[in-house]
C-alpha cells in the first residue's frame, strides 16, 4: 500500500523525484540517489521549519498546509505534517 | 534570599617569582538584583598575601632523534551513506500520512503541469552584464622580445590564477629555444600585467599546461623535448619537483597534451597523463625521488585503428599515429576521445585489453585503446573536447577551419560549423551553459558560439590580435564563469569578461542539448 501510493506520486507527469523524510529530518524513502536525497532532505526540512514558523508568527491561529518553490528548473512541493514531511520535484511543461 | 557569595579573583603579584595565587577579596554587601550597588559609606580593606621564597632549577630536554608518522583516513567512498543512522519507522502512521497528502499533491501536480502562470517569467538574480569587454592583457616582456608564442593558458583550482606557457607552434623542425611559464594572480592587488607572480624557465619549448583540479599550485608541463615535468608555483627556489627526464619511456615527440587524472586506487592521489604525435599516450606516476615512473601506457598504431571509416592510403606508411589533443569524458572516467594528425577523432577507453603492436620497448606494455574512429576533417585535429553536459557530445576542430559536432554513438558528425578561412586551434565547452563553446582561429579572433541563437553562426566574435595574429589557446574559468583566457602568437593572454548572457544557464537548455544529442541516424 505504501509504495503504491509513493508509485502513483512518482509515476504523475513530470515528476523527477519524491522523497519522504520524517520529524528529524532523515530521508526514510526516495526515488533518488543518495546523495541528492540527503541534500533535498536537509535543506527542504530546515526551510519547511522556518515557512511555518513564518506562517505562525504572522498569525499564531494560522499555520502551514503547503510549501512551493519554484526555481528556473523544476518546483519543489512540500506536504508537511506532524511527524512527516513529502517532497516532490517536477518539472513542469512550458 | 540565598547567603552571600565569596568572590575570589586571581591577582598577579610581582615579586612572588611571578606566580599568580588567588587572593581574597574583602567582602562588599551584595547589591540586590536589578537595582545599581548602593553608594554607602564603605571603607574596604584590602589584603595581600605572599609565599615564602620559591627554589627553583632549570633543566633542559632535548629529544635525541625523532620520527614522523602521519595518519589519515581515506575518504570515505560515500559519504552520505556513512551519516544516515538505522531509522525506526511507524509503517501505519506514515501510511496514513501518505494518505491524507497524496490528494492534496496529486492536485498540486496537476496544476502546476497545465499551469501558464509562469510562462516567460525569468528573474534577475545579477546585475547584466551586457557586452563582452578585456578585463586584462597579460604578457611578459622578455618573452615577447623573443618572439615567443603563448602556447597553452590553464586556470588554477580556485580559479584566481591563470598560468600559460611560452613556446613556438610554428617551429617545423627541433626547436631548442628556452621558454617560459608565467603566472599572473588575477585576485591580487597591484596586479602588473607585464610582470607575471612567477615566472619559470624552461630549458625547451612548454607546448601544453594543466593546473592540478584540486591543489592550487601544481601545475603539469609537457615540453617539446617529450619530457613531462611538475612545478610547486608554492616553491620560491626552485619550483621543479618532478620530471620524466629522457628515459626509454619518455615520449619522442613534442607532449601536446597533459592532463591530470585521479588514481582509481587512492582517491587522493593523481597520477599524470601525457599525449604526443609519437603515438603513446602514457602515464606516469610519482617516484620518491622526483622522477615521473611509467604506470601504463596506451599506443596508437595505424593498423589497430577500427576500420569503421575510409581512411587514406598514407595513414598507413607510418605505423604510429600522433595524438594532437586528448579529451576526457565527464561522465565515464575510462572513456576519453583522441584528435589525430590523420584529421580523424577516436573513441577510447582505459579499460581495452588488447596489446598495442608498438616497436620501441618500454618497461610497461602499451596498449591499445581505440574502439570508434570518427569520420575525419580535412586536416589534422589539432583539439577536442567532451561536453560537460552530455556523455555522448565531443567538439573537434582542425586545420581545415571546420568544427564537428560528434556523437559517440555514431561516425558522422551531428552538426559541421565553418568556423574560419584559416586554421581552428582550439574548442572548448563552456562549463555552465551546455549549449555554448568557445573557438579559438587563425584570423585571430575567439568565437563564441550559442546553438540557442543560432546553429549557423557565431553569437559572439572577439577579435584578439590585429594583423591576423593566431590566438592557439583558451580556457574558461569554472570558479569564475563569465571569465574566458585566451592566449596568441603575439605573446598576449588576454582575459574577457563574458556578458551574462553566457554565464546563465536557461530553463530548457538541457531539454535542447538532448534534442541535438539524438539526431543520430541510424
Amino acid at each position: 500500500m505504501l509504495e503504491e501510493t509513493l508509485k502513483r506520486i512518482q509515476a504523475h507527469k513530470g515528476v523527477v523525484g519524491t522523497i519522504v523524510v520524517n520529524a528529524e529530518g532523515i530521508p526514510i524513502r526516495t526515488t533518488l540517489d543518495n546523495s541528492t536525497t540527503v541534500q533535498y532532505a536537509g535543506l527542504l526540512h530546515q526551510l519547511t521549519m522556518k515557512a511555518r514558523s513564518t506562517v505562525r508568527d504572522i498569525d499564531p491561529q494560522n499555520d502551514l498546509t503547503f510549501l512551493r518553490i519554484r526555481s528556473k528548473k523544476h518546483e519543489i512541493m512540500v506536504a508537511p505534517d506532524k511527524e512527516y514531511l513529502l517532497i516532490v520535484i517536477q518539472n513542469p511543461c512550458e | 534570599m540565598p547567603p552571600p557569595r565569596q568572590r575570589w579573583r586571581l591577582r598577579w603579584r610581582p615579586g612572588a617569582r611571578g606566580l599568580a595565587v588567588p587572593l581574597p577579596e574583602a567582602k562588599l554587601p551584595p547589591a540586590r538584583r536589578g537595582a545599581p550597588a548602593p553608594f554607602t559609606n564603605m571603607a574596604p580593606a584590602q589584603k595581600s598575601c605572599q609565599t615564602g621564597k620559591i627554589s627553583t632549577a632549570e633543566v633542559a630536554v632535548q629529544s635525541h632523534t625523532s620520527q614522523d608518522a602521519g595518519v589519515q583516513t581515506d575518504q570515505s567512498k560515500d559519504a552520505a551513506r556513512d551519516f544516515q543512522q538505522e531509522v525506526q519507522v511507524d509503517y501505519t502512521r506514515l501510511l496514513s500520512f501518505l494518505q491524507r497528502v497524496e490528494d492534496v499533491v496529486i492536485k498540486e501536480l496537476n496544476k502546476n503541469w497545465k499551469s501558464h502562470a509562469f510562462d516567460g517569467f525569468e528573474v534577475n538574480w545579477t546585475d547584466q552584464n551586457e557586452t563582452v569587454s578585456c578585463l586584462h592583457t597579460l604578457s611578459y616582456p622578455d618573452a615577447q622580445d623573443q618572439n615567443l608564442q603563448v602556447t597553452s593558458v590553464s586556470w588554477n583550482a580556485t580559479g584566481s590564477v591563470v598560468a600559460c606557457s611560452y613556446g613556438r607552434l610554428d617551429d617545423g623542425d627541433w626547436g631548442t629555444e628556452k621558454s617560459y611559464v608565467c603566472t599572473w594572480n588575477l585576485d591580487r592587488r597591484g596586479l602588473n600585467p607585464q610582470r607575471p607572480d612567477l615566472v619559470v624557465d624552461v630549458p625547451s619549448s612548454v607546448m601544453c599546461l594543466a593546473f592540478h583540479p584540486s591543489q592550487p599550485s601544481l601545475i603539469v608541463g609537457g615540453l617539446f623535448s617529450g619530457e613531462v615535468v611538475v612545478w610547486d608555483t608554492s616553491r620560491i627556489e626552485d619550483p621543479l619537483i618532478l620530471r620524466t627526464g629522457m628515459t626509454d619511456d619518455t615520449h619522442t615527440d613534442p607532449v601536446y597534451q597533459v592532463n591530470w587524472l585521479p588514481d582509481a586506487k587512492h582517491g587522493n592521489h593523481f597520477q599524470l597523463l601525457s599525449a604526443s604525435t609519437d603515438g603513446k599516450i602514457l602515464v606516469w606516476r610519482e617516484e620518491r625521488d622526483g622522477r615521473l615512473a611509467l604506470a601504463e601506457g596506451f599506443a596508437l598504431v595505424a593498423q589497430q585503428i577500427p576500420r569503421s571509416i575510409q581512411l587514406k592510403k598514407l595513414a598507413w606508411g607510418e605505423a604510429a599515429v600522433g595524438v594532437t589533443s586528448l579529451s576526457f569524458s565527464h561522465f565515464d572516467p575510462r572513456v576519453f576521445v583522441v584528435g589525430v594528425e590523420g584529421g580523424y577523432s577516436l573513441k577510447c577507453s582505459t579499460a581495452a585489453q588488447t596489446e598495442a603492436l608498438h616497436r620501441t620497448g618500454t618497461s610497461v606494455p602499451l596498449r591499445a585503446p581505440a574502439e570508434l574512429a570518427f569520420t575525419p576533417h580535412g586536416g589534422p585535429v589539432y583539439s577536442v573536447s567532451c561536453s560537460p553536459f552530455h556523455r555522448n557530445l565531443f567538439l573537434s576542430c582542425g586545420t581545415d577551419g571546420h568544427v564537428h559536432l560528434h556523437s559517440m554513438l555514431q561516425a558522422q558528425p551531428l552538426i559541421s560549423l565553418q568556423l574560419s578561412k584559416k586554421y581552428l586551434f582550439c574548442v572548448r565547452w563552456s562549463p555552465v551553459r551546455p549549449l555554448v563553446f568557445a573557438a579559438a582561429s587563425g584570423e585571430g579572433d575567439v568565437q563564441l558560439f550559442d546553438f540557442e541563437k543560432s546553429s549557423q553562426k557565431p553569437a559572439v566574435s572577439i577579435k584578439q590580435t590585429t594583423a591576423e595574429s593566431p590566438v592557439y589557446c583558451l580556457e574558461f574559468n569554472v570558479k569564475q564563469t563569465q571569465l574566458l583566457a585566451a592566449g596568441d602568437a603575439t605573446g598576449t593572454v588576454k582575459v574577457w569578461q563574458l556578458s551574462s548572457d553566457f554565464t546563465e544557464q536557461g530553463p530548457r537548455e538541457m531539454n535542447h542539448l538532448e534534442q541535438l544529442a539524438s539526431e543520430v541516424t541510424d
